[in-house]
């Protein structure tokens, strides 16, 4: 038999997916349905965002989405049927992308922080 | 009393445009759609290419797509296509030899790497109830669990045919070869073994490549319930690694 | 044109859009996939529109002024119509794949879909009249 690895695509797409039905419940339900207005102006995201466990699970949604959606896409591109060197580009790209995705995420959450002068700005120094 | 019916088929050689034939033929009331398809041949064109050997579902050899959808076309009553044409083609994804006749190397080479041996154990039980032994066989011994059917497979090659996945993904482990390796997995204790069925099926373009439409379950003329096997398949190797990840 | 001839292999994924069945598994399995590429364009926009908000109170409230109006509340039944759908059918490939439900996978997805309808209708209620 061939040496291969098993996959564990499927098993984290699974258990990030449903993490997201909680985080994306509550992501929806905070900044659409409790904000007033349907969406927050700048001076009430800092106010949202002055409490640091609303922080943890913003990140922790950025997170598990990230992954969840390379996976996805990783799962929807090897149903073509790649060849073993393409499926090698798939897999370090979307590592790649989800990456800077989640750096990109962090970056946006540390500089609206700061524009803020928010308190927990002091959890990204 | 007969019938007449009109049969649309796919036509396709090597190196030729592929075309669709009909044929206008009369059979019996109680025809199936593999008698009219016998008809266009014997008396329309004795080129026409098709399969087919037992004319009772046991051998699965004549599967093609009857309006699109995958069927044997010898237990298909022509009355259920009650008016129209009937349109033949041949299965989808495998290689076409010629007209409705498809290549199934690469799917009997799937069913082999199981090493499942297809035989069928004695029945032991009828719809849930014990039947009567034969002398000499001992109750006790007789398997318990009741074993998905996978048994009942004729190696038709239709849930591959139907799946989505495999249309697109020609690496995709099909079906049939996972249930075949469910059904592996139910006949053995060893150890080794089961490791090595489960590697098998732990595979990106394994179990984990389907996407649950279920496809193969309900297209499958025999009740081998592939996708149901695949999710059991799913759900051996998700335990497993939950045990491994707490254990951690 | 026949998709199926072997010559036309390098155009296989165009065999994806051949939905010859509409059975209940197969429109399961369409509505993931679409919501899904959906979904993931819809995330880089609102990471991308979220960037303004990194500019302050002069980047961010302009643009609030136009997410409130009701051309804007319209993409967000989408979105939410997007997660719903993706979500608890998710939900379904999960549980099956755990082993839940797989003997009544047709009805769960039904169940589902249900569900994910009321809690739709629910929100457009709250966001156009709340
Ligand atoms: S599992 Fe069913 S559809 Fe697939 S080859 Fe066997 S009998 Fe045919």
């Amino acid at each position: 038999m061939k040496n291969k690895k098993s996959s564990w695509g499927w098993f984290w797409q699974s258990v990030t997916g449903i993490l997201l039905i909680l985080l994306v419940g509550l992501h929806m339900i905070a900044h659409h349905f409790v904000a007033e207005g349907g969406i927050r102006d700048f001076q009430q995201v800092i106010a949202y965002l002055s409490n640091p466990i609303i922080i943890l699970t913003e990140l922790a949604f950025l997170i598990s989405v990230t992954v969840h959606a390379m996976l996805g896409m990783r799962s929807i591109l090897f149903d073509l049927g790649l060849s073993p060197q393409w499926e090698r580009v798939v897999t370090y790209g979307v590592v790649v992308i989800g990456g800077l995705t989640v750096l990109y995420g962090f970056w946006l959450t540390y500089a609206i922080l700061a524009q803020g002068s928010a308190p927990t700005a002091f959890l990204f120094r | 009393m007969s019938l007449q019916v009109t049969l649309k088929i796919l036509r396709s050689r090597p190196h030729q445009e592929q075309r669709y034939d009909t044929f206008d033929v009369t059979v019996p009331d109680a025809a199936n759609v593999l008698d009219a398809i016998e008809q266009a041949w014997a008396h329309h064109d004795r080129d026409l290419m098709f399969r087919h050997a037992c004319h009772h579902a046991s051998c699965g050899t004549c599967a093609v797509r009857i309006n699109g959808r995958e069927k044997l076309p010898c237990i298909a009553p022509v009355k259920d296509y009650d008016g129209g044409e009937i349109k033949i083609e041949p299965l989808r994804n495998f290689p076409i030899v010629g007209d409705l006749v498809v290549d199934v190397a690469p799917f009997f080479q799937n069913q082999e790497a199981s090493d499942f041996i297809i035989t069928r154990p004695t029945e032991n039980e009828l719809d849930g109830k014990a039947i009567a032994h034969t002398q000499g066989l001992d109750p006790e011994s007789a398997p318990t669990v009741p074993f998905n059917r996978f048994e009942n497979c004729v190696e038709c090659g239709i849930c591959l045919s139907a799946c989505p996945t495999m249309s697109a993904d020609y690496k995709f482990f099909g079906p049939a070869g996972l249930a075949a390796i469910k059904r592996q997995l139910d006949k053995t204790t060893d150890a080794n073994e089961r490791e090595k069925l489960l590697h098998l099926a732990d595979d990106e373009h394994g179990v984990w490549r389907c996407h649950s439409a279920w496809e193969c379950t309900e297209a499958c003329p025999q009740s081998v319930f592939p996708a149901e096997s695949i999710m059991a398949l799913r759900k051996e190797i998700n335990a497993q690694r939950f045990k491994k990840f707490f254990r951690l | 044109m026949n998709l199926y001839r072997p010559e036309l292999k390098r155009f296989r994924f165009l065999r994806w859009f051949d939905f010859r069945s509409w059975r209940l598994g197969m429109l399961a399995y369409i509505l993931n996939r679409v919501t899904a590429i959906g979904l993931v364009v819809y995330l880089y926009l609102h990471l991308a529109v979220l960037f303004l908000l990194a500019q302050g109170p002069s980047g961010w409230d302009p643009f609030i002024q136009i997410a409130r109006t009701p051309w804007f509340l319209m993409l967000d039944v989408i979105l939410l119509a997007g997660l719903l759908i993706h979500g608890l059918n998710g939900l379904r490939v999960a549980l099956t794949g755990f082993g839940y439900g797989v003997r009544s996978q047709k009805p769960l997805f039904i169940a589902l879909m249900i569900f994910a309808a009321i809690v739709l209708a629910v929100g457009v209620f709250k966001m156009f009249m709340g």
